[in-house]
């Protein structure tokens, strides 16, 4: 029976849901019921992980001497509710205003990613990161790897 | 009932003359291979009509002779096995010796002015860059690749994901684009027109829609074509295209550029000179204004699993996103 | 020697397995074994045909949205991953297995128990894709996971991981598998079946199982590799980190060249015995022919990369590679040369099972000769990745292997039933699968050549590619109901065939001086052999070799070179233990995708397992130097 309970939640959490109809609002509390559907996929977390990137959140958010805030310190100013955190990113980057520039799909994701970040060993978020090390991040790009 | 043989030549054989088409050879390397290709179709069929005609008299023969002893037959068989094997060593080396002189052919340009291109794959789409040959700078364009017929343009081939592979076959062999490495190729175009190049790598989701097209331009033309990809992009004219440009600087800035604008973002194509483009988001729709604006609106619908967010946007706001997209020309 | 009805008492009671479920999982019968390899294999050759068809409809018209792309890459991983790790490979070593021990007058083969062993783990390899699949966790990277794309950054999850396992279990198990095969064919021939004295279809498993040796670890290698690349952080295929993506393509086709041939190499053994037979006198060409299979084992490990000619390696290796891989025709031409000729200077007689090996010339040739085009470095950039390749290796595959192991399957099938398959229903079936995979995939020679490259879910519009793409999945459908025929005649024969008696096709080689089907212990006495065509020498009764215990389980070892007899080998009863170590490596490979701790937990599991298998029964020795004495 354990085994059965493992296996099926190993399928959701495997699941890649590709084209289906996103959300279109924000979480609404941090108990709403489509969180799941985003903190427990893989698919969806990893895809956070591009946009993290490719809106420029790690020019400011790395591992590296010279970044902002480390995201992977498990040090949370605003709290670790999935609502909490979605709204540190739409709503409290002042001028970034995130909010209005990242679709809310694309926000869940990236809710997802941060919130899963602190659970990695630094090595495989490096590992990751020497792999992406050619995408473009923001507004600057360093050329092909 | 003449006329049947040849429409069913032209349906099973309509794409030999394609704009994707290894046998409608318009580019050196192309023509270098696609003669090839011939010689190995002759040698080939050669030997294929040789092997199906000694099955089929060994297998014909036995049924109108009386049997003899196999034991008598030894030595003729043994000499037929040495004619075998030298007529297999002829057919190999002929082959081998035109496999040798392609090869030199694909690389005679090597060392020679060419034009210098900088073409990078992403999922699952194309950044091509020009270098200027005034200035030094790389002017940037995305998912059209456009050369100068007679001229040599050498492209650096890279990759800022996965590995995937630049192919056009009318004008030359396939390379990989592997991270790590930068791979070189060599584009010599001989025919004007236009002609389709795709992605042969398996790279991920949409590997299907990762395509490119390429026209070939005579050397005035390209010229022509290069300093009009290097202005920034035309000034916002009429209100719907300045509420478009607005709507635009939001969500969309965030990965596209637009060069004179402050949309700068990188981690999608270029858009300074959209409008001027036959297709759109990698050769997957031709550019009409419904698919861009069906584009923009769902992205996820045409290209299921693109990494282009679906934006949500009122109908007015997609509308003037789209005729702003018509007017960067 | 005439058999006495007490004699066979005896030898019925020491080899004949238990009755039951319990007789079921602790078989060591070499052929019971081969019989459940055949039947999974054949199932999933079946389960990746339905993918097939899957593909070809989406396939058959333009810009197709019937299938998503995440499907129809999953589909073409799934196929490609079935059809190469877990139906080729085994089947050919399944064949081995069966006929080996008969072939060579033994009672078994030279590690029974680990012949067991070998199935279950291909078992939990089969179990191991089928059941992501069910689940709907399927790899859908291709069969050969590339990375960076199949790299932790660009495939999370353990999808990838799931396939470099069924890896792993496959490979383990061609392994074990291979080693049995080869040790049974050198140690175990029956007095005076010299070297040069052995059938080519020996030579064939022999070398096939050699290749398998020295391949095999190259694949395990590198799928370890990209496993503790997304597990532990490693970077041997990482470039930002120091390490180089084509690292691993250089691994997997070290691998992957020899392994096509491994599949390739048991069907000229399967030729060679059936043309042999049906045109009723000895090969033309023995030597010739084993010369031939030894140089195309050796040649394949030369090869690997016309696999990467578009990868942008030195142009040094170019022309090299090209004239290797050009090479192997030689060989191979001469193989089929002696074939025409023994057809030639034979009395070819048209049963079911040489009307295969002849559509096996028909379609080999072709797909060889495609493969002698891509084998130009310069002439593979335009053809590789595009579906001129999917047609080369479907017809070398399909028309080099596939349809040699259908013949086989007719000729052998009275040997393992005691029955004939019908010979109407079988010459349908084959105008079935041979006319529709050609025409099934001799378009895809022209849609690569008009530009459609592989792994694509659909393509556009306006390309010229739609009527070819329609004749393609008509050809294939066409096929895969030939299959339908084919099996059904199969399973109905079982039933309703005729009566085969021992030797219905009149064969040379030694399996068929043993009752159909073979009883447990194959032969009651060990045949003694003067030639290379034992059954057709004049002497009648068979001389035979008496002297192998039958009160116990018991095998004859003889020399490598002359098979001169050495001395008796004690051989494995029925047992418990394979079952229990193949799940214990199970256990192990399967936690070893989710935590590294499983690799040192899983071990004392596995050592805990083969310390049951090792224990000795012998009782110790009370005299002798090292007697106890008392």
């Amino acid at each position: 029976m354990a085994c059965a309970a493992v296996l099926a939640t190993a399928c959701s959490r495997e699941a890649r849901e590709v084209g289906v109809t996103p959300p279109q609002t924000p979480p609404v509390g941090n108990e709403d019921p489509r969180i799941a559907a985003y903190q427990d996929n893989l698919y969806q977390v990893s895809e956070g992980g591009r946009y993290f990137a490719w809106y420029g959140c790690s020019g400011c958010h790395s591992e590296t001497p010279n970044n902002v805030v480390n995201l992977a310190d498990s040090q949370w100013r605003y709290g670790f509710g999935f609502a909490q955190v979605y709204g540190a990113i739409a709503a409290r980057h002042g001028r970034f205003a995130y909010g209005k520039r990242v679709p809310v799909e694309q926000l869940w994701q990236l809710t997802a990613y941060v919130r899963d970040l602190s659970s990695h060993f630094p090595e495989k978020r490096r590992r990751v990161n020497a792999d992406q090390k050619a995408e473009p991040v923001g507004g600057s790009w360093q050329g092909p790897q | 009932m003449r006329r049947v043989p040849i429409l069913l030549a032209a349906l099973l054989l309509g794409g030999c003359d394609g704009i994707q088409s290894v046998m409608s050879p318009a580019g050196d390397g192309a023509a270098a291979l696609h003669d090839l290709l011939l010689l190995s179709v002759a040698v080939c069929g050669a030997i294929y009509l040789l092997v199906m005609g000694g099955l089929g008299w060994s297998l014909w023969r036995r049924r109108a002779e009386t049997v003899s002893e196999p034991a008598s037959e030894e030595p003729a068989l043994d000499r037929s096995l040495w004619v075998a094997a030298a007529v297999i060593l002829a057919g190999l080396t002929i082959l081998i010796i035109g496999s040798f002189l392609a090869d030199q052919a694909l690389f005679a340009t090597r060392g020679s002015e060419a034009l210098q291109l900088r073409v990078t794959g992403h999922q699952y789409w194309w950044r091509i860059e020009y270098r200027d040959p005034a200035t030094g700078r790389w002017i940037e364009t995305a998912n059209e690749l456009h050369l100068p017929q007679g001229r040599t343009a050498r492209v650096a081939l890279g990759s800022a994901d996965v590995i995937h592979s630049f192919w056009v076959p009318n004008v030359a062999g396939k390379i990989d684009m592997v991270p790590g490495r930068r791979n070189l190729i060599d584009l010599t175009p001989r025919r004007l027109g236009w002609f389709r190049g795709q992605c042969s790598e398996y790279c991920g989701t949409q590997h299907a829609h990762m395509a490119f097209d390429v026209k070939v331009d005579s050397p005035a033309v390209f010229d022509a074509w290069l300093m009009a990809q290097a202005r920034p992009a035309n000034a916002v004219a009429g209100p719907v295209a300045a509420r478009g440009a607005s709507v635009f600087a939001g969500p969309c800035a965030a990965c596209h550029a637009v060069r004179g604008t402050g949309a700068g973002g990188r981690a999608g194509p270029d858009l300074t000179h959209f409008a001027s483009r036959r297709s759109i988001a990698a050769g997957t729709l031709p550019m009409t204004r419904g698919n861009v604006q069906a584009w923009i609106t769902q992205p996820q619908a045409l290209k299921p699993g693109v990494p282009m967010p679906a934006v949500p946007l009122s109908p007015q706001d997609a509308d003037a996103v789209a005729h702003y997209l018509a007017t960067l020309r | 020697m005439t058999p006495d009805p007490r004699l066979e008492e005896e030898i019925s009671r020491t080899w004949r397995d238990p009755p039951g479920l319990w007789g079921f999982i602790a078989t060591v019968d070499h052929k019971r074994i081969a019989a459940r390899y055949i039947v999974t294999a054949l199932l999933l050759m079946f389960l990746a045909g339905m993918l097939a068809i899957d593909m070809r409809w989406q396939l058959t018209v333009p810009e197709n949205t019937r299938m998503t792309p995440q499907l129809y890459n999953e589909s073409f991983s799934l196929h490609g991953s079935t059809m190469l790790y877990l139906v080729s490979v085994p089947v050919m070593e399944a064949m081995a297995f069966w006929l080996v021990p008969l072939m060579l007058g033994a009672r078994n083969m030279a590690f029974p128990r680990l012949g067991a062993f070998s199935y279950w783990l291909y078992l939990g390899g089969v179990l191991t894709l089928w059941i992501a699949h069910a689940m709907d966790i399927t790899p859908d990277l291709g069969w050969f996971e590339y990375p960076p794309l199949a790299g932790p950054a660009y495939s999370p999850g353990h999808r990838a991981d799931i396939w470099a396992q069924m890896i792993t279990f496959t490979e383990v198990a061609a392994l074990c598998a291979s080693v049995n095969v080869a040790a049974t064919i050198l140690k175990m021939r029956p007095p005076g079946m010299t070297l040069a004295r052995m059938p080519v279809f020996l030579w064939a498993m022999l070398i096939a199982s050699i290749m398998t040796i020295l391949s095999m670890p190259a694949i395990m290698l590198v799928t370890s590799m990209l496993i503790a690349d997304r597990m532990v952080s490693t970077h041997f295929f990482s470039p930002g980190a120091g390490g180089d993506v084509i690292l691993f393509q250089h691994l997997f086709w070290f691998f992957g060249h020899p392994e096509v041939y491994i599949i390739f190499i048991p069907a000229t053994g399967f030729v060679s015995s059936i043309v042999e037979t049906f045109s009723r006198r000895r090969l033309f060409g023995h030597s010739v022919l084993v010369l031939s299979i030894i140089s195309i084992g050796a040649l394949a490990f030369g090869l690997w990369v016309h696999h990467m000619f578009a990868v942008g390696l030195p142009r040094l290796g170019n022309d090299f590679y090209t004239a290797a891989s050009m090479a192997i025709a030689l060989p191979a031409g001469l193989q089929i040369f002696c074939w025409i000729a023994t057809m030639w200077s034979g009395r070819p007689r048209f049963d079911t099972p040489m009307l295969w090996v002849i559509a096996f010339v028909l379609t080999f040739v072709i797909g060889g000769l495609s493969g002698i085009m891509t084998a130009s470095a310069a002439l593979d950039l335009q053809l590789t990745d595009t579906y001129f390749i999917v047609a080369h290796f479907h017809y070398v595959l399909v028309g080099g292997a596939l349809f040699p192991l259908f013949g086989a399957f007719c000729y052998w099938y009275p040997k393992a039933t005691g029955r004939m398959m019908s010979e109407r229903w079988g010459k349908i079936a084959l105008v079935g699968i041979v006319g529709g995979f050609n025409l099934g995939f001799f378009p895809m020679h022209l849609l690569g050549l008009m530009g459609m490259p592989r792994r694509v879910y659909t393509y556009p519009t306006g390309m010229g590619w739609d009527t070819l793409n329609q004749i393609a999945t008509a050809g294939s459908v066409i096929s895969v109901l030939g299959g339908l025929v084919f099996v059904a005649n199969a399973l109905l024969s079982y039933w309703r065939g005729a009566p085969s008696g021992a030797d219905p096709w009149q064969g040379s080689t030694l399996e068929w001086a043993s009752a159909s089907p073979a009883p447990p212990w194959n032969f009651d006495y060990t045949p003694v052999v003067h030639s290379l065509t034992p059954m057709w020498d004049e002497s009648r009764p068979l001389p035979v070799m008496d002297g192998l215990a039958n009160d116990h389980r018991e095998v004859l070892i003889t020399s490598v070179t002359d098979a001169a007899p050495l001395y008796r080998q004690k051989s494995a009863s029925p047992s418990i233990w394979p079952i229990v170590a193949a799940l214990a490596v199970t256990i192990m490979f399967i936690a070893s995708i989710f935590t590294p701790w499983a690799v040192p937990l899983g071990s004392v599991l596995i050592g805990a397992a083969l310390t049951g298998w090792f224990w000795p029964p012998r009782p110790r020795a009370k005299q002798g130097p090292l007697g106890t004495g008392a």
